[in-house]
């Protein structure tokens, strides 16, 4: 029998009270469904509110859903939720612990809360330290660590349990580029090393983009989109931008009217159109200028991005 | 020791390190342990003097003030597994490690009977040098029962503010500091309960902490005003021990339903 998936949500729902006493209730998650099988990452994109935070602490067991099943590598959120705490982990944005530990110290109270004990434990505080590159301030105060490092420690923190799913809220939020960028490596070596499966919701497509096999686009506490990168720009067709610098700039109103054209306006001087497929469309596009007598001085082609994606999908 | 009484160990003692690691660092502790217990002391030692108390009731009232100053810092231990935690707003860190709320209780619990024992030796090393007052004269045995029936109202008190601060976040805070106060009002801190009205002095017999004041006062000449006094302070705090650690998870599980530990936290 195989193992079951990482992650299976069905039907899932939560909302929050809100009001006196209580009656206003503002829905979170509506009726979420989807499976992440193990070993993968998976991204969860959205606008504010969406319900990132909300799916991801139910996975967490920090919430309890209204309706619905999540179930955790095999284990109920609600009935096993101690199963769960022992084989998962979260890291969020802004993380914050408390002001008078030094990072070492914050990360053997969280290891001896996971029950970490003894020569197992300060083991493997100095390999997270040396891992998330925190020997150096490994005896600073919380309070005085720059955000960088208060991340990284954040991160150190989640792999303390060794967890089979690891849930980041967010990780690089608020981060410089260089810091983002290495703590992007950590995450992907940690799938690669150890097959760690990996929930990851973030603002950054580029994040989504480098280290997730699936993304899940969520709006309003739905499953707008799923896919891979790839498959996610052609299912919601934001087109492909075709960009040209023509001789007879006025000639870009001809294109509009051309098939698979779906905008097309003059900016800069250069003529940028969208296409429902440059592949297909481009050589129609380019015989009929080249039908009209317009020279053209440079052609652009670009494929959509994920937050063109992401736009199209928050709107 | 087995894997898992190890495993158990491990996680009651994080809460233990993090509470001493956290009483180091921080000017307020020094307060709890050291400055309150002897203003207590000698504030109202004084106060004796000054208004010609006799030994026994000189007596009565230290015990009453040692009780309070023991049970304050205990307790506030107990709650500061929650508080320090609110305070640094990351407190859903420590609820998605598979703690059972056994191991933060008792975790905690054992940093306040430290903290609670270093405030006895203060305390009665102040009531000794500056009153001639002897806490060690009802004999070890009689000593280590009122401590543990003082420990034991602690850890009920601390697990009461507790599940407060979680049902209603830190405008609850000021009960971490009230709510021995109102303790200090019906259990006989200052004077017998059966001063207090009638309905009141019914309350007062409802605390545990009345019942181990009138055992150990028993051996300072007071006559005891309750039978078996021991026997239904342990009973009653038993009772009282099982009630706030049910209303503690019933607290935590509301606050699980309602989204309140992502709210306290980042």
């Amino acid at each position: 029998m195989g193992l079951s998936p990482a992650v299976e949500i069905r039907d899932l729902e939560k909302g929050f009270r809100s009001g006196w006493p209580r009656r206003r209730v503002q829905p979170a998650l509506r009726g979420v469904t989807f499976s992440v099988p193990r070993g993968a990452v998976l991204a969860i994109l959205g606008p504010n509110g969406a319900g990132k935070t909300t799916l991801l602490s139910i996975l967490a067991t920090l919430l309890l859903p209204d309706r619905g099943s999540a179930r955790v590598l095999g284990h109920d959120v609600v009935r096993e939720p101690h199963r769960v705490r022992e084989r998962v982990n979260m890291s969020s944005g802004n993380a914050n612990f408390l002001w008078s530990l030094t990072p070492r110290e914050i990360l053997d109270i969280f290891a001896r809360l996971a029950g970490v004990t003894g020569r197992v434990r300060r083991a493997r505080v100095e390999a997270l330290l040396d891992r998330l590159e925190l020997r150096g301030h490994a005896e600073v105060l919380y309070s005085e660590l720059s955000t960088g490092l208060k991340q990284r420690l954040a991160l150190a923190k989640a792999l303390v349990n060794e967890p089979e799913l690891l849930i980041l809220d967010e990780p690089t939020v608020g981060l410089d580029p260089d810091v983002s960028v290495r703590i992007r490596a950590q995450i992907a070596a940690l799938r690669r090393e150890r097959g760690t499966t990996i929930l990851l919701s973030t603002h950054y497509m580029r994040e989504a983009e480098e280290l997730a096999d699936e993304i899940i686009f969520l709006r309003d506490g739905r499953i707008l989109a799923r896919g891979d990168p790839d498959s996610l720009k052609r299912q919601i067709k934001v087109g492909d931008r075709v960009s040209l610098l023509l001789a007879d700039p006025a000639a870009w109103e001809r294109l509009r009217a051309l098939p698979g054209v779906l905008a097309c306006a003059s900016r800069d001087g250069r003529v940028e159109c969208v296409v429902d497929d440059a592949r297909k469309r481009l050589p129609d596009l380019l015989r009929h200028l080249h039908e009209a007598g317009v020279e053209i001085h440079d052609l652009r082609v670009t494929e959509p991005d994920l937050e063109a994606v992401f736009l199209e999908l928050a709107r | 020791m087995t894997g898992t009484a190890a495993r158990e160990w491990t996680k009651v003692s994080a809460f233990i390190r993090k509470n001493w690691l956290m009483a180091r660092r921080n000017i307020f502790t020094v307060f709890e342990v050291v400055f309150w217990p002897t203003v207590g002391i000698f504030s109202v030692g004084l106060l004796t003097r000054f208004v010609g108390l006799g030994p026994e009731t000189t007596a009565f009232i230290l015990i009453g003030t040692l009780a309070l100053s023991i049970i304050q810092v205990c307790q506030l231990d107990v709650a500061y597994a929650i508080l320090f935690e609110m305070w640094a707003k990351g407190i859903k860190h420590q609820f998605l490690a598979p703690v059972g709320l056994w191991h933060l209780a008792l975790g905690s619990w054992l940093m306040g009977i430290l903290r609670g024992l270093a405030v006895f030796a203060l305390a009665a090393g102040l009531a000794w040098w500056g009153f001639g007052f002897d806490f060690f004269r009802p004999g070890p045995a009689a000593l280590a029962a009122f401590l543990l029936g003082l420990f034991l109202n602690a850890v009920v008190i601390g697990l009461g503010v507790s599940t407060l601060l979680l049902l209603f976040g830190l405008r609850a805070e000021v009960s971490a500091w009230s709510a021995v106060s109102l303790i200090l009002l019906l259990a006989g801190i200052y004077y017998p309960v059966s001063l207090l009205p009638a309905p009141v002095a019914a309350v007062a017999a409802g605390i545990p902490l009345t019942y181990f004041l009138d055992a150990f006062r028993a051996h300072y000449g007071f006559a005891p005003v309750f039978e078996a006094a021991l026997v239904k302070g342990f009973a009653t705090s038993l009772v009282y021990l099982a009630l706030t650690y049910g209303a503690l998870g019933a607290a935590l599980t509301h606050a699980r339903r309602r989204g309140t530990l992502l709210r306290l936290s980042e």
